[in-house]
């Protein structure tokens, strides 16, 4: 009895200490392979397909381009190279997440919207993985989990810019209309006070409309009885040329600003009234600076114009962010590349991104204009502080 | 490239020096002039924190001149309800011919406005390249609006007209919801921006600025409601308009045709809807398939409030709700609006159950 009792726990002992080793090796392995193993997730199908096959460019040509330079460490793109789908929708994200995972990823880039980033964003915290968000804006992404990143800004930085830029360009006092059912709204509309009281802008007024208003008449009127010189309206694009009409027609002649939300806005038929109009935007093909030129030429060739949007530069920039990464945390596993991550600094396309305590971006913004209703690059502005 | 910043930018002028009197009235009608702000306490906070800076400052930066602003606001908001009334009444003008000739409530009234939009987006750019007037395309929004109007009479309301109230206010809602999906698999579901259909200028009156479309707006709609009023009441067709409701097989027997006469009231209230589709466009330049959903519950409880089945009583529910509509978002605050609005009706309707102009007759058995 004895005997066969000391057999057991020494075949317990061993068990345990092969399996120990078994995980020391496992785990020396991943420090010496020098191969960053990435899942991306984009919108490759449905209205937003456009996006996802920027992003599987943009990969691709950074990959390329990484893995042929002189750095110790390449990146390999799970799923066969391809960029797995979440197809704008929350449910589809995380069965994207799941397939993804069952080829042990080391970090996992995306998603380019918030919905579907945020379904994902949950999972991610609990299995402790890395996750770079493109373009979630929603502010609550990277509050889930400390392995959570991105690098695009998140919604009320645009209220705080769009508040610097009046500052830098001379006005003096502003007027602000926002849809008080949109989150969206709210987060610009809430920054941009704050921000423009901090610069020394007068807010002389804040006024409410909907999502579904088209009558902005009365806000107009007293937008311009206000004195106001500055008009901010946070909202999407279906309602900017209703807004900025009305404005318009109610005799404001200072500038009308907005976030992203209005790139798309048509402007057919109302080109003189969007003179003096600007929003902020992540990213600009027209911006002259040489890293963003670079990219553009390089892109252009390879792919066209076709996709070459936003959502291919900050895909592009998130390769290199996760090889800075490895390099700075010093390995290739998930929690070498989390610690290089965190509050790092780093020069991309999308301009010079410094990652904040929450893992969001702080970074330069875009600030588009009109010509003749066609949307025009005026200059990329650095946050001052 | 800060050089951009072009048109129409100016600083403010500040002169350093006012005198105190001066300022006392102006924090007057300051105090007067927060109240027009939607969000009063914020009003408050930045004049505190001013306060501390410097009062004249304050002062200065808020009232260029006080009273005149005061004034202005008042006439311009006035001019705007007005606007947007006249819109309300036109479409209620719809409603209520239907409603006095069938006592039918032909919801889908709403989309007919719909379609005109809808017709003003593909028609007015060919008139612009043709060198013709771009409002000249109201002729082709009128016919197709008139179209659609007298087809959805014709296919859908005649088979349902003697089966009770219910089926005809069933297949109102329906007709209304096929149109707006109609038109979102034929024209899809993005807004359409209308281009300009007038380039008329602006006037000032007392510092407000007035655009003179608006003005337009309400000169159409006060004439058109004058010609209906001349039409019912002197008119052989609109004699037998205000006969068929009395008695329709009365009025068979002296010959009048009633099928023709309720057409003929479907044909107008349709060109009206496509009218007040381009008067809505030259303020509010954007189409989209559930535009009429809206506008015809507004322009429907316009119809109500000033008494359906009553042409003054439309043009009035009209303008009131749009007057009502417009102060409370300036005076009150622009999140309210629609709450104060439909409380009014309530109230209106509680005193007044047949509406401000109707005639409280009892339903004949």
């Amino acid at each position: 009895m004895k005997t066969k009792k000391m057999l057991s726990m020494a075949m317990a002992l061993s068990v345990a200490a092969t399996s120990a080793f078994a995980g020391v090796t496992a785990f020396a392995e991943e420090e010496e392979d020098y191969v960053i193993k990435v899942g991306v997730i984009c919108a490759m199908t449905g209205g937003s397909a456009i996006y996802g096959e920027g992003a599987q460019n943009a990969i691709d040509m950074a990959v390329e381009e990484i893995n042929a330079s002189d750095s110790e460490y390449t990146i390999e793109i799970l799923n066969g190279g391809n960029v797995a789908d979440d197809a704008k929708d929350a449910t589809e994200a995380v069965n994207a997440y799941n397939s993804l995972m069952a080829e042990s990823p080391e970090a996992v880039v995306g998603s380019f919207f918030s919905t579907p980033t945020l379904a994902m964003a949950e999972l991610a915290a609990d299995d402790g993985m890395l996750l770079l968000a493109t373009g979630a804006t929603n502010v609550d992404v990277t509050l889930k989990g400390d392995t959570i990143f991105r690098n695009c800004f998140i919604d009320p930085f645009q209220g705080e810019m769009a508040a610097q830029f009046a500052s830098e360009q001379g006005y003096t006092s502003a007027y602000v209309i926002y849809a008080k059912d949109d989150d969206y709204s709210n987060g610009l509309k809430d920054a941009f006070v704050e921000s423009a009281e901090a610069l020394g802008i007068e807010v002389l007024g804040v006024a409410e409309c909907t999502t579904t208003d088209t009558d902005f008449t009365a806000q107009a009127t007293n937008a311009v009885a206000s004195g106001a010189d500055f008009v901010f309206y946070p909202c999407f694009l279906d309602t900017v040329p209703l807004l900025v009409q009305q404005v318009r027609d109610a005799g404001f002649e200072g500038a009308i600003m907005g976030g992203d939300g209005w790139d798309g806005a048509d402007t057919t038929g109302y080109e003189d009234y969007f003179d003096n109009c600007y929003f902020t935007n992540h990213y600009s093909s027209e911006d002259t600076s040489e890293s963003v030129q670079n990219f553009v030429t390089k892109y252009t060739e390879a792919y066209g114009t076709d996709s070459l949007n936003a959502c291919a530069a900050l895909y592009y920039d998130a390769m290199y962010m996760l090889l800075q990464a490895a390099e700075d945390g010093g390995g290739s596993d998930t929690a070498s590349l989390v610690a290089g991550m965190t509050e790092m600094e780093f020069s991309g396309v999308a301009g010079d991104i410094y990652l904040d305590e929450n893992g969001d971006a702080i970074k330069p913004v875009v600030v588009n204009t009109y010509e003749d209703g066609q949307i025009k690059w005026l200059e990329t502005i650095q946050p001052s502080a | 490239m800060k050089t951009a910043r072009s048109s129409g930018w100016r600083p403010f002028s500040r002169p350093h020096k006012r005198n105190a009197g001066n300022c006392i009235v102006q924090n007057i009608s300051e105090s007067v002039h927060c109240a027009h702000f939607p969000l009063i306490s914020h009003c408050a906070k930045v004049s505190a924190m001013d306060a501390e800076a410097s009062v004249f400052h304050v002062c200065e930066i808020k009232i260029p001149a006080g009273e005149v602003k005061i004034v202005s606001i008042f006439i311009q908001s006035l001019i705007n309800g007005l606007n947007q009334g006249a819109i309300y009444a036109l479409i209620a003008l719809g409603y209520t011919m239907v409603y006095g000739i069938l006592r039918m409530i032909n919801f889908a009234h709403g989309d007919f406005i719909m379609v005109g939009a809808y017709t003003l987006f593909y028609t007015v750019p060919m008139m612009v390249n043709h060198g013709m007037p771009a409002w000249l395309a109201v002729i082709a929004a009128i016919a197709a609006c008139v179209v659609v109007g007298v087809l959805v009479e014709r296919i859908a309301y005649k088979p349902v007209r003697n089966s009770g109230s219910i089926s005809a206010l069933i297949t109102a809602l329906a007709m209304s919801l096929f149109l707006e999906n109609l038109a979102m698999v034929l024209f899809g579901a993005n807004p359409k921006t209308i281009p300009k259909i007038f380039d008329l200028p602006m006037i000032d009156i007392l510092g407000a600025k007035i655009q003179v479309k608006y003005l337009l707006t309400l000169g159409i709609g006060l004439a058109i409601m004058i010609c209906m009023t001349l039409f019912v009441r002197l008119t052989k067709i609109g004699k037998a308009m205000r006969a068929v409701p009395q008695d329709k097989e009365a009025a068979t027997i002296i010959g009048i045709n009633v099928d023709r006469i309720i057409t003929m009231t479907f044909a107008i209230g349709s060109a009206l809807a496509a009218v007040a589709a381009l008067m809505y466009c030259s303020t509010y330049p954007r189409a989209t398939t559930d535009m009429g959903t809206m506008m015809g519950i507004k322009a429907f409880i316009a119809a109500v409030l000033g008494g359906i089945g009553v042409i003054p009583g439309a043009m009035l529910g009209g303008m009131i709700l749009g007057l009502i509509e417009i102060f409370v978002k300036v005076y009150i605050a622009p999140g309210w609006y629609e709450a104060i609005t439909y409380g009014i009706l309530i109230v209106v309707l509680l005193i007044k159950p047949s509406g401000i102009l109707g005639k409280n007759v009892g339903e004949k058995v």
